[in-house]
């Protein structure tokens, strides 16, 4: 009788997947069999690869047939599991006999999007948007390739601040849309699918399935960093961002008082619970400098934002001034880091900007990979 | 925290096994999941209303797919779906 020991040792000779751990440490075994003398073995690999892991295959069966008694082998490459499953029919379903349920989607990467970034705070009002444009302009000024997702539906920002007023095409496929592009960044909003002044009036689930229209029926290309641009608090959409896509981190924004530093916390709690690394905390309208005597006022108090990251371990990305040029360009839709690159705002938009490149090139602190799933015999 | 880097469903979907990054290994039943699954199905809205789920015996996982990055959403072969099993919350049904 060949034993299954038999055949892990021989096929301990054999570089997995990888090209370097044994097939039985890579994990990528996903059936032994034997019967009668025979043995099965399937091999978990990425279908896209199925090509260049046909040496492995045929060098498994090859050394399986060689162990004394072993009748035949037959050695077959599987898709991953986690992919054939996710495609997988429900299986005995509907109990119940209403509709069948999709409760949301399983998170699945955005083709093609290297990193997606959340830009949050607890409280509306705090220059979320602002600093989010900005940072996305400085990502591209910095070389990325950016696009901006304006997930406020109830108060889209984005045209706006990009000055951005024509309608998205659809693509040639006749399904997608084509985001608007402005300042070198693609931009998608659903302010530019309705009047400027309409309101949209939703419920939690319509919130949900727009969100995943404009996150995945857009052809953003191949992009560097998406910047989300979060509504205020912490409701539906936070959580189906959370939930449907794999976001590389989040950026806090806050202005230095106590009222909103109380709903930045709420907000880094909630990144906490659902496990999505902090970039860091951005200080919004740190201090105004007047225009007409030069002198200093910390209209919202001064430096709340830096030591409220430092006491929950959070990395502080900068400050940005209360200035009425960042108000005036923005309201023209023209990002002050663009539009005036020379001025201190911009410089400090283009630092946090620096930082949160530098931070999602190194791995945000706290990203952790996401951990294999495979269903086994 | 420790954190989960390979969760397996074995045993034609009777037994859940996750391994963390510490080196700690947990096996849990799909019974016992599926039972105390953190759906509101089984759960209510507070724990006065919670639910006694029973002959679940034979009950199997059929899929497992990732929720971000903090929760695996598990579908049984009972059309139960509706839990999402948080990192914390796994471990705490191993203890």
């Amino acid at each position: 009788m060949v034993s299954r020991d038999e055949i892990m040792t021989a096929l301990a000779a054999v570089p997995g997947p990888d090209g370097r751990a044994p097939l039985p440490d890579s994990g990528a075994l996903s059936g032994v069999t034997i019967r009668d003398g025979k043995v099965f073995v399937a091999i978990a690999i990425d279908p896209a690869r199925a090509k260049a892991m046909e040496p492995m295959r045929a060098k498994a069966e090859a050394v399986i047939r060689a162990i004394p008694g072993v009748k035949g082998a037959i050695v077959t490459l599987t898709a991953e599991a986690a992919r054939a499953v996710a495609g997988a029919p429900e299986a005995h379903g509907h109990q119940s006999d209403g509709p069948p349920r999709r409760h949301g989607r399983p998170s699945e990467p955005l083709p093609g999007v290297k990193h997606i970034i959340a830009v949050a705070s607890g409280k509306g009002g705090v220059g979320k948007s602002t600093v989010a444009c900005n940072l996305a302009v400085g990502l591209a000024k910095l070389g990325l390739a950016v696009g901006v997702l304006d997930a406020d539906l109830f108060g889209p920002s984005m045209p706006k601040l990009f000055g951005l007023h024509s309608k998205p095409s659809v693509a040639p496929d006749g399904k997608r849309l084509i985001p608007l592009e402005s300042f070198g960044v693609k931009v998608m909003s659903i302010g530019f699918l309705i009047e400027e002044g309409a309101p949209v009036v939703w419920r939690g689930p319509m919130v949900v399935s727009a969100l995943n229209q404009l996150l995945r029926e857009v052809v953003w290309g191949e992009l560097d960093v998406l910047v989300v641009d979060m509504p205020p608090g912490t409701g539906d959409t936070q959580l189906t961002m959370a939930q449907n896509v794999p976001l590389a981190g989040a950026v806090i924004v806050s202005t230095p008082q106590d009222l909103a530093l109380i709903d930045a916390r709420r907000g880094i709690a909630m990144f906490n619970q659902v496990k999505i690394p902090l970039l860091g905390v951005v200080e919004n309208m740190s201090y105004f400098v007047c225009p007409h005597c030069g002198g200093r006022t910390d209209v919202f108090s001064h430096g709340g934002a830096r030591k409220e990251a430092q006491k929950l371990g959070v990395p502080f990305l900068g400050e940005v001034p209360l200035d009425i040029a960042i108000r005036i360009n923005s309201d023209d839709g023209r990002p002050v880091i663009a539009s005036m690159p020379e001025s201190a705002q911009a410089n400090a938009l283009l630092e946090i900007a620096r930082r949160v490149a530098d931070t999602l090139a190194a791995g945000a602190p706290g990203a952790m990979p996401a951990p294999r799933i495979r269903i086994l015999e | 925290m420790s954190w989960p880097t390979d969760i397996m469903a074995r045993e034609k979907g009777r037994v859940l096994e996750v391994a963390f990054d510490d080196g700690q290994s947990i096996r849990l039943s799909a019974e016992k999941l599926r039972v105390e699954s953190p759906s509101a199905e089984v759960q209510g809205h507070s724990p006065s209303q919670k639910r006694v789920v029973t002959g679940k015996e034979n009950v199997a996982i059929v899929a497992i797919e990732p929720v971000g990055n903090y929760a695996i959403k598990i579908v049984f072969d009972d059309g139960h779906d509706t839990g999402l099993y948080t990192w914390d919350y796994l471990r705490k049904l191993a203890t």
